[in-house]
Order: structure tokens, then sequence, then C-alpha cells
């Protein structure tokens, strides 16, 4: 096993027990805890793919924006005595499901030859953004219309109502 | 991007511009309705410059191959902005309701729009599911409008729901990007064409994933679980518009990506097969649970979830004559539903009450009103001399020629079905007493909105000859 | 030397670094903050106190580790080291000199960006750990304060970026060998180190830690090696902000005589002592003022700040024109700043 290949199986643990932490937690905040281990740890997986610059807005974005977002909410909105009741009867059911379709994607995962790609290397900065703004303006500028829409709805619902 | 690049985007910038436009002058507006009236200039805006784009050859690709100026996007556009435009009339009685917000209203109208005008338009999965997400957070909030419990409950079912349905739909699209390396619709369609079959589990549980996403925007059963709170609880507005723009949207979205990148012969056999197992679920269940609904709302809910069961067939056909009858039905159903919804919104909004029982007599309360109603909910049933009933015919027939004769037997027999809670509104209206004798009337821009589309309706329904050719001509522009 | 014993012995060297380096600020703050405020400061420990921070360091380190009986375990002892190593991993790619440095990114603008923001998630743990309500308090204060003043800060970072486009800090500090940018972008400057106060809880927006308003916010009930290293992970952070400042704004190594290093530490030093000038006399900001401040003050400047770099790099514009509109800008800032409507609390 080369070192690359074990920090690949690290990180992949690291990923995996950060999900199970946020699904089996019974501590709202801990699953908040654990979803950041899962998303840094897939940092990591990007900066083994060469993808630096996706590694670090992973960090910038899952780390210091969304999971603070999360932690905030959290702890404006429940106080510490009310009881953390996450379970409800379709637990099992969902298991099952949930089951279900990862053998289903498992068993078609190996099936499949995948495309690999060719010599793994980085790509320059510069081409990055030129590609961003040229070839992909488009997705690029909704997504800004996406963020303001969004605003706009969050401030719509959280504001109380007229009278 | 090059000055072509901004021309062929313009309608959908035109939109954008509008809506932080007013947003902007939301702040200082004292008389809301000039904000309609500017929504309407930005809709009427936009379609000119469609028709500029449509007249005057300017058909092609633009901005690195991501965003399709063809008859098909086109034909989609003026639908949207056609639709938004008798939402908005339809909104100006109404929008009294979240007089606060009014200017968010009228933007978040007219950024759905311009997602579902990208959604149509868009030939790469990026650009797509972007465009996507546009249009659905503008409707989550605009469904949240009413502030009460049931819209807001109407708004956090669509988000959840909706949330879960487009992270399926990006795990699709990654599978068919990690087996392709492409997300171009056109290279995807290579790449599979050269791939072998063993790759197919793959392929086809991405296919699976990207049917989910889609079913939910277009409601067809099994994604319909929001439908009937959702539909109960929004605006009844912003019902009329996610009953026909958002529906058309799905449709349009589906209609690319299925049969550009996954038109493959291997491919479009299983997609059609789902498609005729969606669409009699569908017909059949939106028919049968719409028949003990007591709100009108929830009813029209469920006979969009089974009118777009009908669409479905045309989906399986996987022939240019089906496609065609899509887009025939889409237009129809466009005026159909906007005319009985704006109908609704008129009588609910002045005697308060979306109960189907509160309806009775309305044919005296009304006469007008009562009776555009009738005539668009007979379209909805498909019965002549109307748009719906064409409709039907034209699609039903694309799936006959097709060998799909099972599928039109058990989608008239529903149509059958569908007649009974239909005409059981009829039935009310002019056979019921009437709870009070107080007249009930709507604004003028409402009126105008209802006329359009009852006219549309008629007019379809007798001569559908120019909308037949229109239709075919956009079906045969969508494969190059 | 093979690669793993190379990055250790750097790791090792920054730590050390760093280490004595908070030692040393500790005592130096005390005494300037003194001096300001006509007083003397520690004089026992040592000459002129010079033992007093090593004395404090070992105290600390002696003292019981306390944990409140309903603290969430977990987050609690964690909370101190989630704060810590993102500080430091932020050294990492901070050059001392062209050859002086860990290692070498070429988005090292960008990932110190990155990192330096996963140290809130600290502080709200140890704010939420603690079961304090003015623990709670303050966290929740510091992640609102944190986030505000972030954008400013990147903003201002930008305008950097772009007009060196690169984001390699031995890059950026090359190009600055005959003119600083703090000349080319005096307003950048100005808003980078008004928003770095605020990320540092630094006067006067120590509003999180403000101790009349919730006694010393997420760190009230921390005590031993834990609280110790908070203390330490503030002041890495100021010597990583000045670090930082001194890179990209004050040119870093690129002047005659001296040393290279010993030019980026002087650079260094000037500006924490700056900082610390600011501590000693100015009264801390009401919370809303604070929010208001951020959003509606800084936030449109280093817009205006970006736009002006993005006009000089498109058309060309010869540099002075763009140090004048920037400097006036910053002037207008400052005047507004002075003029600011403290506002009824509300």
């Amino acid at each position: 096993m080369t070192g690359a290949q074990f920090l690949f199986y690290a990180l992949g643990l690291a990923t995996v027990m950060g999900g199970l932490g946020v699904v089996l937690s019974r501590n709202v905040v801990h699953s908040a805890l654990a979803l950041l281990l899962s998303l840094i740890a897939v940092a990591g997986i990007y900066v083994l793919l060469y993808a630096e610059f996706l590694a670090l807005v992973q960090v910038l974005i899952y780390g210091g924006a969304i999971v603070i977002l999360l932690l905030f909410v959290l702890m404006l909105t429940r106080s510490g005595e009310s009881p953390l009741v996450l379970d409800n009867p379709q637990k099992p059911v969902a298991l099952v499901v949930s089951l279900l379709f990862m053998a289903i994607a498992i068993v078609s995962f190996f099936l499949t030859r995948w495309k690999l790609a060719q010599a793994p290397r980085g790509v320059d900065f510069s081409v990055l953004g030129g590609s961003l703004f040229q070839d992909w303006v488009l997705p690029f500028e909704v997504a800004s219309l996406v963020l303001l829409v969004a605003l706009m709805g969050a401030i719509i619902i959280a504001r109380e109502s007229p009278q | 991007m090059t000055f072509e690049d901004a021309y062929r985007l313009s309608p959908e910038l035109i939109l954008g511009f509008f809506a932080i436009l007013i947003v902007l002058l939301d702040l200082g507006v004292r008389r809301k309705g000039w904000l309609a009236a500017l929504t309407l200039v930005g809709l009427g805006a936009s379609a000119a410059w469609t028709a500029v784009l449509t007249a005057g050859g300017w058909q092609g690709t633009a901005l690195g191959d991501t965003l399709a100026v063809d008859n098909f996007s086109l034909f989609f556009k003026f639908l949207f902005l056609g639709a938004a435009a008798l939402v908005v009339l339809a909104s100006t009685g109404y929008s009294i309701r979240f007089a606060r917000f009014q200017g968010e209203y009228y933007a978040l109208v007219l950024t759905s729009a311009a997602g579902m005008m990208l959604m149509a338009s868009g030939r790469e999965l990026i650009t797509l599911y972007i465009s996507l997400e546009l249009t659905s957070l503008s409707l989550y909030a605009l469904a949240g409008f009413l502030k009460d419990p049931r819209s807001n409950e109407a708004s956090l079912k669509y988000l959840l729901l909706g949330a879960i349905s487009s992270a399926v739909l990006l795990y699709g699209m990654a599978l068919l990007l990690g087996l392709t390396g492409e997300t171009h619709l056109d290279a995807i369609a290579n790449a599979l064409g050269r791939m072998p079959g063993a790759n197919y589990p793959v392929l086809f549980l991405g296919i699976i994933f990207i049917v989910t996403g889609f079913g939910f925007k277009i409601a067809a059963v099994p994604f319909q679980m929001w439908v009937p709170d959702v539909y109960e609880g929004s605006p009844t507005p912003v019902t009329a518009y996610l009953s026909v723009a958002s529906k058309a949207a799905g449709f349009a979205i589906t209609l690319r990506v299925f049969t550009l990148a996954l038109g493959g012969p291997r491919e479009a056999a299983d997609w059609s097969l789902i498609f005729a197992i969606l669409a009699v679920a569908s017909m059949t269940l939106g028919n049968i649970l719409a028949i003990p609904q007591a709100n009108i709302k929830r009813m029209l809910g469920y006979s969009s979830i089974a009118q777009a069961g009908y669409l479905m067939v045309g989906l399986a056909t996987l022939s240019d004559l089906g496609r065609s009858g899509i887009i025939f039905f889409l237009a129809s159903y466009a005026f159909t539903n906007l005319g009985a919804f704006i109908a609704v919104i008129a009588i609910s909004h002045r005697i308060d009450s979306d109960l189907i029982s509160d309806y009775a007599g309305m044919a005296h309360r009304s006469p007008l009103l009562a009776g555009a109603l009738t005539f668009c909910l007979i379209s909805l049933v498909g019965i002549p001399p109307t748009a719906g009933f064409i409709a039907k015919v034209y699609l039903f027939n694309a799936a006959v020629q097709q060998g799909l004769a099972w599928l039109v037997i058990i989608a008239v027999v529903n149509s059958v079905i569908s007649a009974y809670y239909y005409l059981g509104v009829v039935k009310a209206m002019f056979m019921g007493t009437p709870l009070s004798l107080e007249r009930v009337t709507a604004v003028r821009p409402a009126l105008a909105a209802l006329a359009v589309a009852t006219v549309g309706v008629l007019v379809v329904g007798i001569l559908p000859e120019p909308l037949i050719s229109i239709a075919q001509a956009v079906g045969r522009s969508l494969i190059p | 030397m093979p690669w793993y014993v190379d990055i250790t012995a750097r790791v090792g060297a920054m730590l050390i670094f760093l280490i004595l380096t908070v030692l040393a600020l500790v005592w130096l703050e005390r005494k300037f903050a003194g001096r300001i405020q006509m007083r003397l400061g520690p004089m026992r420990t040592g000459y002129q106190g010079l033992l007093q921070s090593l004395a404090d360091a070992v105290k600390l380190l002696l003292k019981e580790d306390l944990r409140p009986a309903n603290a969430d375990r977990w987050a609690f002892q964690m909370a101190p080291f989630v704060v810590f190593v993102p500080i430091f991993l932020i050294f990492v790619t901070i050059p001392f000199s062209r050859e002086l440095v860990i290692r070498n990114l070429d988005m090292g603008l960008f990932y110190i960006i990155a990192v330096s923001g996963l140290s809130i998630v600290g502080i709200v743990m140890a704010g939420w750990g603690s079961d304090n309500k003015y623990a709670l308090l303050g966290a929740v204060r510091s992640a609102a304060q944190m986030i505000s003043y972030e954008l400013p800060l990147v903003l201002a970072l930008l305008g950097i970026a772009m007009q060196a486009s690169s984001l390699n800090l031995v890059t950026i500090v090359e190009q600055q060998r005959f003119l600083p940018n703090l000349f080319m972008q005096p307003l950048g400057f100005t808003l980078f180190m008004v928003a770095a106060l605020a990320e540092l809880h630094r006067s006067p927006f120590d509003i999180p830690v403000a101790e009349s308003e919730v006694v010393g916010g997420p760190f009230i009930e921390y005590s031993g090696i834990r609280w110790g290293i908070f203390y330490l992970s503030e002041y890495v952070n100021l010597v990583a902000v000045a670090a930082l400042a001194s890179l990209v704004f004050l040119g870093g190594w690129e002047w005659p005589l001296l040393p290279p290093a010993a030019w980026f530490l002087v650079k260094t030093f000037a500006l924490i002592m700056v900082i610390m000038w600011v501590r000693a006399t100015l009264p801390r900001l009401r919370i809303d003022q604070l929010m208001d401040f951020a959003w509606k003050i800084l936030l449109p400047l280093a817009f205006v700040n970006i736009f002006i770099v993005g006009l000089y790099r498109l058309y060309q514009w010869p540099t002075w024109t763009v140090s004048l509109i920037s400097l006036a800008m910053a002037i207008v800032a400052a005047a507004t700043v002075y003029h600011f409507p403290g506002g009824e609390r509300r």
C-alpha cells in the first residue's frame, strides 16, 4: 500500500465515521460537528486528487460557513433543556431501504468499468479561473442569482407577518 | 462573453434585471400596483426579445455550448412568460394578502420564470441543475408567502422534499458524469454510444435517479407526496404557477435531457418503460384520489398529477409525434389550467373559502366566472370543443401509432373517471343552492387574464392547426 | 534529509518560535499598555518583569484542568485544539523570507483565508460545551462577529490578489519591491486592519469576550492548560494577522540593508504594537454598532476598493491615480466613522 492509498483509506474512514456520527448521534450539535469532520475529510480526498482549489473551497464554504451556520441555528433555536427526541417509527424501514440501496449501488459500481483519468496532475489556478469565467460563466452567474433568491426567501420567511 | 452570447441570453438577463429593479423600487414605491405593472413590462420586454431571437434567425448555441437557442427553448420561453404574465395579472387582487412583500413576490415570479427558461434552454447538466435550483428556490419562497400555518407547511414540505429530490437528481447526474466524463448532453450521448454494455448497471441507476429528480418537478406518482399540501397551502396564484409553468419546465428539461443525452436505443427502451409505468400510476392514483377531495385546490392538485400522467404517455412513445404531442398538450393545458385557477382565485378570494361545497350556486352569483371555470373544467376532462380534447386525441394517437394501445386504453378509462370529479364542481355551481346572493366579481386585470386563458382554450379547441404545426416544428428541433 | 524529518523540523521550529514570541508579546503588551496608561506594568519578576510571562505559563501548566459537571465533555475538551490548530496552520505558508517558509503554497492567500475560518467552530464548541449562558452568548456573538468581518477582510485581500494576479505570498511580496501595497491601496489596508481587529476579538471589537457584559465569553469555564491554549491561540492569531498584513501590504522582507527575515519581523512587530496601542486607547463598541459597522460601512467600502483595483487592472491607470482615489476613499471612510451615528439602542 502506497502512502497515497493509505491516506485515501484513512480519509475515507474519517468521512464515513463522520457521516455515521451525523446520523447516529443523539445530540444535534454533535451531529453538526461530525458533519464538519466528514466534510474536512472530503476536502482531504480532493487534495489527494490534485484538486487543491476545490479542497480549499470545501474547507472555506463547508467548514467556515455552512457548519457554523448550522451550529448557529442549533444554538439559537433550541434550549438545552428540551428533550432531544430524534427517533420516529420509520427508523427500521429507513434502515432496510438504505441498506438495500447501498447493496445495489455497490454491486453496480463494481460491475462498471469506469473511465479512469489519465496521469493525475493539478490544474493551474489561472486556467481554472479562466474556464470558470469563460466556459462556465452561465452556471456561475446563475448561481449568484440563486443565492440572491435564497437570501430573499429566507428574509421573507423569517420576518414576522405584518399584523 | 461575446456580444452574440449576451444577445442570446437577453430574455433571461432582462428578467433578472427587472427582478432586482423591482426589489429596489419596492423600498420607495408606495403604490404597489406599479410593481405589478413593471413586472408585466419586464415579462413583455423579455417576450419581445424572445420574438426577436425567433424571427431574426438567432438559433444556435451560446456561452461555451451551455445554452441552446432553438425552437424548442424559444417555445418554452413564450410559454413560461405567458404563464407568468397571466399569474401576475391574476395576483393583482389577491396580493393584498401579503402587502408587505409584494415587491419580493413579483421579483420571485420573475426569477423563477428566468430559471424555467434556462431549464428549457440549457444543454449541459450543471447549467440545467442550477437553473432548476433557481426555479425551485423561488417557488419554495413563493409557497410560503401567506405566512399562515398552512402556507408555512406548504413551503417547508416543498423545500424539504424538493431538496431531497434535487440531491437525488444531482447524484444521478454525477453518475452520468462519472461514467462518460462529460456534462454536455450531446457529448454524453456520444460517449454512451461508444460504451460497452457492461457499464449498464450504473447507467440504469443514473437514469432512475434523474427520473426521480424530474418526476418531482412534474409531480408524477410516486414523487407526488408534496402536491396536495403545497397546492392547498400556497397562495392560489402560486399554485396556478406551480401547476402550469413548473410542470411545463419539468417536461421541458425531461424532454431535453432524455432525448438528447439518453436518446440512444439501449437507454431509451428503458426510460420509456419507466415513464409508461409512471404514467399509469400517476393517471390512476391522481384521478382516484381527486374524487373525495372537498377543497378545490387539492382537487386540482390531484388533477394535475393525473394530467402529468397523460403527458408522460407522450414521453413513453419515443417518437417525434409523441414529443410534439407533449408540446401541444402542455400549451393547451397551460391555457386550461390557468383559466381554471384564475377563476378559482377570483371566486375563492371573494368568498374566502376553497371548499367545493361553498361554490354551490356560483352560476347565479357570478355567471361569468362560473361559466369560464366550467369551460376550463370541461377542457380538463377532454370534451370537445376545447383544447383539452384536441390535446388528448393528438397525444393518444401518437401513442397508438407506437404500439402503446394498452397505455391509451388506461388513459381513456382514466379520463372517464376524471369527468366525475370535474363535473362534480360544475354540478355544484349550477345545481347547488347559493349560500348567499351576494354577487362575486373580480378585478379587471384578473378578468382580462381569465379572458385570455378561456379564449385560448376555445381557439385551440376549434382551430388547432396553427398550434399543431408549431408543436411539430418545436418537437423536431429537439433532435438536431 | 527525508521529507518527513524536514517537515517535522520546520513545523517544530515554527511552534517553538511562536510560543517564545507569544511569551514575549504578553510581556510587551502589559508593559506597553501600562506605559500608555501611565502605569509601570509588571516589575517584580525579573528585570522589568521580564520573567512574568514565564511565571504565568508555569502557573497555567500546573493549575487543575476543571470541567463543569454539566459540560459537554467532548466539545468542551476538544474546543481549545480546534481553535489552535487552524490558526497554527496559517503559519505553514507564511514566508519569513524567500527561503524561510515551511511550505510555499501556490494558493497561499486563499489557503490562509480558508483555514482561518475553521477556528470559529472551536469557539462555538467552547461556548456551547461549557453549559454556561455567558459562554454561549459570547460564542454566538463571536461567531456572528467573525462571519461578518470575514467578508471585508477577504475582500480587502481580494484587492491584493487582483493587483498581484497571484495568490502566492512570495510572488505578492516580490512585486512590492519598489512600492508596498500600502501606498497602492491605503483603503484596502485600512479595511484589512479594522476587520482584522474584529477577527482577533481585539478592542474596540472585543464584545464576545467583554468582561463587563459576558464575563469573559466562551472561555469563562476554562482553566489550566486548556485556557492557556486559548490564550496562546489568541496571541498566535495576532501574530498571524500582523504577519499577513506586513506581507501583503508592507512588502514583507523586500527592503534593503537589514537581512530579509529581520525586516519582516520588524514590520510585523510594528503592526502588533499598533494593535496593542488601539486596545489600550479605545473603548468597546456596542453589539448593534458592531454589526452595523461591518455591513453598512466596511462591506460597501470593500466593494469600492475592489472596483477601484478592477478599473486599474482593466484600464492600466497610472499607479498614483489609484493610490490617490484609494486614499481619498480611506479618508472618506475615516470621516464616516468619525460621524458614525451611534444610534439608539434597539
